[in-house]
C-alpha cells in the first residue's frame, strides 16, 4: 500500500477498530454549509444528541447568501436557529464561501484531519491536512462521534518543478493535470504536492486543491514547506510546528513530474473539467459572460491579476463581467488595494462574497444557449443555470483577457 | 433489520462520469421530499433517460459506467434516487463521496463490469446479495465485487444512522 503522507494521517488518527477495508479515525474539524448542514438538521435535533465539540467546527451561511426565495429563507432561518440556540462559536453568516473561511480561520494545520459537508472540502489541503467532503450523512455521524471510518486511499507524488510563469496560475495547473488524467482519473486516490521550488503561491495552492476531487481523488496536499509556514505566520502571527512534519520517506504508486514552465493557458470545454484543451487552440469562441469569483477562483491573488490585467481597459461590449470575492476579508483588501475599482472601471460588477454563480444558486444565472468563462471548478450541464448554456472553465487571468476580447483568448493576447 | 436476499428491479441504465448536478439539478435543492424526487425526474430529461419516470412498479436497479455519481456532494440526490424507488446501484466504479452516501441511505452498491453490456433499460433484473450474483432477464447471471464487511454491516442495519445506533447500543 502506497500510503503517503495522508496515510500517515490516517494512523495518526486511528482508533484501531477497523472493519473490512476501512479504519474508525479521530476528526480534529468539521465544516459545515446551510444546506447539507440543513439536509442532516432534521436527524441531528431527532437524536438528542449534541455535537461532540462545538469548538471544532465551523458552520457558514455560503450558499445561499443572502437567501433569494422564501424556500432558502427559511432553510437559513432553521440553521442560524440551531446555531444560536447551541451557541456554536465558531458561526460566520454572508461573511464568504465555507473553504476560504476554514483557510482564513485560525484552525487547519499540517498533519490534520478535516471533514466538510461539501465536496470541494479539499481545498484546505494546501495546507497539509487531510481535507475531504462527504455527504450529510457521514457529516451527521462525525459532528455526534468525533470520528469517521476511512478506507486509505492510494497516494500519487505529484512534482511541480520551476516556477510559475506570469501568465499560468494554478487553475492552469490542476486544468493541465485533469486534461490529462480524466474526470475519475484518480478516483479514490489521495494527490501530494510538492512544490519542489517553494514557490507557488497559496492561494493558487488552494484551487490545485480544491479541483483534485474533479478527477476523482478522495483528497490533495501540499507537503508543507516554507510556504506553509509563511502563510500560517501571517494568519496566526506565530508558527506552532510540531517536530514531525518533515520526517521520513513515503512510499507513493507513482510519480508525476510537472514542468510549471512548459504549460501553457488551458480552457476546460464544456461539459466537463476534464476536457482540458490549450486557450490559444481556441477559435473565435465568443462569450456572454465572464464569471471570476468560487472556491476555486475568488481569492485575492485571483482578484488582483484579474484587476491588473482589466486596469484602463473596457470589458468587451456584449460580455457581462461578474466578479465575486470569496471573502469579505478579501473583498476589502481588494478595495484598499484599488482592485475594485480597477474592475469597475472597466465595468466589471461585483457581487457579495458567496457560491452564487457558479451552482446557478442566485444572480449570473445563464439563459438559453449563453456561454459563460468561469474560474470556478465544474462546467458541468445546466450547472450554471439553462440546460443549453455552455460552460467553459479557465484561470482568473485568461478569464479576465477573455472579458477584454469578447472571445476566449490566451492571456498572453492581451498581456 | 438485514438487507433482502434478493433484489429485484427495472434497469435504468446511465453512462459513464454521470455527475450529481446532471442527475439531480441544483435549482431542484430541497429538503422535501416530493421536491427531492422530481428533481430525479428533471435529471432524467437532461440525461435522455430511455425509461420513463412513472413506468415500474418493481422499483428501480441503475445500471451504471465509470465514476458514477461524480460531483457535488448534496446528498439530496441520493435522497431523490431513494424516495423515487430506487433499490441498488450498478456500476463500473462509484465516486467516493456519491458511493457512501448511497451507503449511509440503505440503498446497496453493486461494483460490476460486465452487466452493462447485457442489459437494456426497462430490464427485470435480479440480485442475490448473498450469492453475488446479478441475474438478466435472460437468466445469465454476472458476479459482482464482495461487498466490504463494513459496508454491509450499514447496509445491514439499514444506514449509518441505524449503524451508528446498533453500535452505541451493542445490538
Amino acid at each position: 500500500m502506497a500510503k503517503g503522507f495522508t496515510g500517515e494521517i490516517i494512523e495518526k488518527h486511528a482508533d484501531g477498530r477497523r472493519e473490512g477495508q476501512y479504519l474508525s479515525v479521530e476528526v480534529d474539524f468539521v465544516l459545515l454549509h446551510d444546506p447539507t448542514f440543513a439536509l442532516l438538521l432534521p436527524e441531528l435535533k431527532e437524536s438528542g444528541e449534541e455535537i461532540w465539540d462545538r469548538e471544532k467546527v465551523l458552520l457558514t451561511v455560503d450558499h445561499f447568501s443572502p437567501p433569494s426565495s422564501i424556500e432558502r429563507a427559511n432553510i437559513v432561518k432553521e440553521v442560524l436557529s440551531f446555531a444560536t440556540e447551541k451557541r456554536l462559536p465558531h458561526l460566520s453568516v454572508y461573511q464568504g464561501i465555507c473553504h476560504q473561511l476554514l483557510v482564513e480561520g485560525p484552525w487547519l494545520k499540517p498533519g490534520m484531519l478535516v471533514l466538510g459537508a461539501d465536496s470541494h472540502t479539499t481545498t484546505g489541503g494546501a495546507l497539509g491536512c487531510l481535507a475531504t467532503g462527504m455527504g450529510s450523512t457521514d457529516i451527521l455521524c462525525a459532528l455526534i462521534t468525533g470520528r469517521t471510518w476511512l478506507k486509505p486511499p492510494e497516494a500519487i507524488r505529484i512534482d511541480l518543478r520551476d516556477k510559475l510563469p506570469p501568465y499560468i496560475m494554478g487553475k492552469d495547473v490542476i486544468l493541465d493535470l485533469l486534461g490529462r488524467y480524466g474526470e475519475g482519473g484518480f478516483l479514490y486516490q489521495a494527490l501530494e504536492f510538492y512544490d519542489m521550488d517553494e514557490a507557488i503561491p497559496m492561494d493558487d495552492r488552494f484551487a490545485i486543491c480544491n479541483m483534485v476531487v474533479e478527477g476523482g481523488a478522495k483528497n490533495g496536499l501540499f507537503w508543507p514547506d516554507r510556504v506553509t509556514e509563511n502563510y500560517l505566520i501571517e494568519r496566526d502571527g506565530h508558527l506552532s510546528r510540531p517536530g514531525n512534519w518533515f520526517d521520513g520517506e513515503r512510499q507513493y504508486l507513482r510519480k508525476i513530474e510537472v514542468d510549471l514552465a512548459s504549460i501553457k493557458p488551458k480552457v476546460a470545454l464544456p461539459h466537463s473539467p476534464a476536457q482540458v484543451i490549450d486557450a490559444e487552440e481556441i477559435k473565435d469562441e465568443a462569450i456572454d459572460q465572464v464569471f471570476i469569483g468560487s472556491c476555486t477562483g475568488g481569492r485575492l491573488r485571483d482578484i488582483e491579476l484579474a484587476a491588473n490585467l482589466l486596469g484602463g481597459r473596457k470589458v468587451a461590449r456584449g460580455v457581462n463581467l461578474l466578479i465575486t470575492p470569496a471573502s469579505q476579508r478579501i473583498y476589502q483588501k481588494a478595495i484598499e488595494k484599488g482592485y475594485i475599482s480597477a474592475i469597475i472601471e472597466a465595468g466589471g460588477v461585483v457581487l457579495n462574497p458567496s457560491c452564487g454563480p457558479c451552482g446557478g444558486i442566485d444572480k449570473g444565472i445563464l439563459g438559453r444557449e449563453e456561454k459563460c468563462l468561469s474560474t470556478s471548478n465544474r462546467n458541468f450541464k445546466g450547472r450554471m443555470g439553462d440546460p443549453s448554456s455552455r460552460v467553459f472553465l479557465s484561470s482568473p487571468l485568461t478569464a479576465a483577457a477573455s472579458a477584454l476580447a469578447g472571445r476566449i483568448v490566451d492571456p498572453r493576447e492581451v498581456m | 433489520m438485514a438487507l433482502p436476499e434478493i433484489i429485484s428491479g427495472r434497469v435504468w441504465k446511465l453512462g459513464d462520469h454521470v455527475n450529481t448536478d446532471l442527475l439531480h439539478p441544483p435549482s431542484h435543492f430541497s429538503l422535501n421530499e416530493k421536491r427531492m424526487k422530481e428533481g430525479i425526474v428533471e435529471g432524467m430529461l437532461r440525461l435522455g433517460a430511455g425509461v420513463k419516470a412513472d413506468s415500474s412498479d418493481e422499483g428501480w436497479i441503475i445500471v451504471a459506467g465509470e465514476n458514477f455519481g461524480c460531483g457535488s456532494s448534496r446528498e439530496t440526490s441520493v435522497r431523490g434516487l431513494s424516495a423515487f424507488g430506487v433499490k441498488g446501484v450498478v456500476a463500473v466504479s462509484f465516486a467516493r463521496i456519491f458511493m457512501r452516501s448511497l451507503v449511509n441511505l440503505g440503498i446497496p452498491v453493486f461494483e460490476s463490469g460486465e452487466i452493462q453490456g447485457c442489459v437494456k433499460d426497462g430490464d427485470l433484473v435480479r440480485i442475490s446479495l448473498m450469492e453475488g450474483w446479478i441475474e438478466s432477464p435472460d437468466s445469465r447471471r454476472f458476479p459482482f465485487s464482495t461487498i466490504d464487511p463494513h459496508l454491509k454491516k450499514i447496509l445491514d442495519a439499514g444506514g449509518l444512522v441505524s449503524y451508528l445506533r446498533s453500535e452505541k447500543h451493542g445490538v
